[in-house]
């Protein structure tokens, strides 16, 4: 895959992977590494100019309607609803901008209300909420149409870290462990990605570094931690780049 | 998916993103009650403006049947839908991008021009009250003369306008993906429109090129169409020449904005700056 136009610098740049079904992949690396990129391009919020990509067997460039069915997606911002409406009805309208009948999507929202843990907050107004609970929010609205696929973008990024703790265990036991859905994510929280991921993919100025489990990578960098193996991957990337 | 399934799920979704916006509207109360009293203000200033400015000569300028008053209101009031087309789509476009749900209108089973569509529903809906507001109090107030109007008539050129307008609005919200701020191509077609469509006083009025070059732009047909409807009680099948050279400008406008729309989309999601604003 690579994003790249005449006017700005690649974005990606050689990098190839596959995630099976039902697997935790995380992303992780510096600002600007390509992670968040590499997810936008899964969403087909992006087009790679050169290569490609595929979501459960669909081309992201040129399926990208049944890509989009396939996914979804959730960022780290608490600005991504309309804030004005409530809980419920911004469900119901993303809920129907995906296909979903009134009928299906009040019960999808029933059925999501107690593991979300958003029982009083469905009929309040956004702008109510807290970061956390818009966060389950969001997770909600990105659940709704029962993907296989769950992309997030640094999902704890804005969550206190007892809100960010309850947001990875029901991300691992509810998310994939009873709906055994793929989750792809971005973090640059380490810990998170220890407890969440079964392979990391280690990304730097847009090249993938390696992709393994935990300790498959401490073995290949000789590190005792997830920090010290990605501070070696980089610093022998860039050794070898010069 | 059947085309008529898709049909009617895109007629849902309009309805939906609809039903959002006046959702939104509703939770700010005031502002209805503010347009009620503003188009009571726009009224009486035109009427005072035309019992200012009316005389003999102008009157015979103006078409048959007709005072300043009813002239300008008429002018004033249809002239805002192109406004209005020409900003709904860009507004919703950075809208979106500002309240961070663009990216999760864009992940949705939902295509962009879709989502602009539907945002710019509830827009002309308030244009068309704001609309009959005005006319209202020009009617209850003023003398507007509305009961001998050819509503009929009025609706299809209003219908064909907004389609010739929508095409000019896509254009301006093309720009926009692009160059994110700053819009020459709003700027122009408005400033042009105000110029030489008719809005305060006749075309006639105009030196001969600019008659030419009022012609080449919708808001004149328009806005002939709609005073004849509303102040001249000129027949549908009257009516037909406006509407038709409204319908050319869509058939025209709408496929090449389109194209020019979903190459600017696609240009954005290479550069990576869609949600850019």
């Amino acid at each position: 895959m690579q994003p790249v136009t005449r006017l700005t610098v690649p974005a990606l740049r050689g990098i190839s992977l596959e995630v099976e079904p039902g697997e935790v992949l995380a992303a992780v690396g510096a600002n600007g590494a390509g992670k968040s990129t590499l997810l936008r391009i899964l969403t087909t919020l992006l087009i790679p100019t050169r290569g490609g990509a595929r979501v459960c067997g669909f081309d992201v460039a040129r399926e990208p309607a049944k890509v989009r069915l396939q996914i979804g997606y959730h960022t780290g911002g608490d600005a991504c609803f309309y804030s004005r409406l409530t809980a419920r009805e911004n469900l119901l309208l993303f809920g129907g901008l995906n296909n979903i009948s009134d009928a299906e999507a009040s019960r999808r929202i029933a059925e999501l209300t107690e593991p979300f843990g958003l029982g009083e907050l469905l009929d309040r107004q956004v702008r109510t909420l807290s970061t956390g609970n818009i966060h389950r929010l969001g997770l909600a609205r990105a659940m709704l149409h029962r993907p296989s696929v769950l992309l997030l973008d640094e999902p704890t990024r804005s969550l206190d870290p007892l809100a960010a703790a309850e947001f990875r265990r029901f991300l691992l036991e509810d998310i994939v462990r009873v709906h055994g859905t793929t989750l792809i994510f971005a973090s640059h929280t380490l810990a998170e990605v220890e407890q969440l991921a079964g392979r990391i993919a280690v990304m730097d100025n847009g090249r993938l570094l390696g992709c393994d489990t935990l300790a498959g990578l401490k073995s290949a960098a000789g590190a005792a931690t997830l920090e010290e193996s990605l501070a070696v991957l980089t610093s022998r990337a860039s050794r070898e780049a010069q | 998916m059947s085309r008529s399934t898709q049909f009617a799920l895109t007629l849902r979704k309009l309805a939906l993103l609809f039903l959002r916006d006046l959702a939104v509207a509703r939770s700010y109360r005031s502002a209805f009650i503010i347009e009620i009293f503003q188009a009571l203000f726009g009224s009486a200033t035109f009427y005072f403006l035309s019992r200012f400015v009316s005389s003999p000569a102008l009157d015979k300028s103006l078409p048959p049947g007709t005072n300043y008053f009813s002239f300008a209101l008429v002018g004033v009031a249809f002239f805002d839908y192109l406004s209005v087309a020409l900003s709904t789509f860009d507004a919703s476009l950075q809208e979106a991008r500002q309240n961070g749900t663009l990216e999760h209108l864009l992940v949705t089973q939902t295509s962009l021009p879709v989502i602009l569509a539907g945002s710019s529903l509830y827009p002309f809906v308030l244009m068309s009250l704001s609309t009959a507001i005005y006319f209202g109090w020009g009617a209850v107030l003023f003398g507007f003369p509305l009961r001998q109007a050819n509503w009929l008539g009025a609706l299809l050129v209003l219908g064909a306008s907004v389609l010739a307008f929508s095409g000019l609005g896509i254009l301006s919200a093309s720009y926009l993906l692009i160059f994110k701020r700053g819009n020459p191509v709003n700027w122009a077609i408005l400033g042009l429109s105000t110029v030489v469509g008719g809005m305060m006083y006749p075309v006639s009025v105009l030196p001969v090129w600019l008659q030419y070059v009022a012609r080449l732009i919708p808001v004149t047909y328009s806005l002939e169409g709609m005073r004849a409807a509303i102040l001249g009680h000129a027949s549908t099948l009257e009516l037909l020449p406006s509407i038709g050279a409204l319908l050319l400008f869509a058939v025209i406008l709408l496929p090449i904005s389109f194209a020019i729309f979903s190459w600017a989309l696609r240009r954005t999601k290479i550069t990576g700056t869609l949600t850019h604003f």
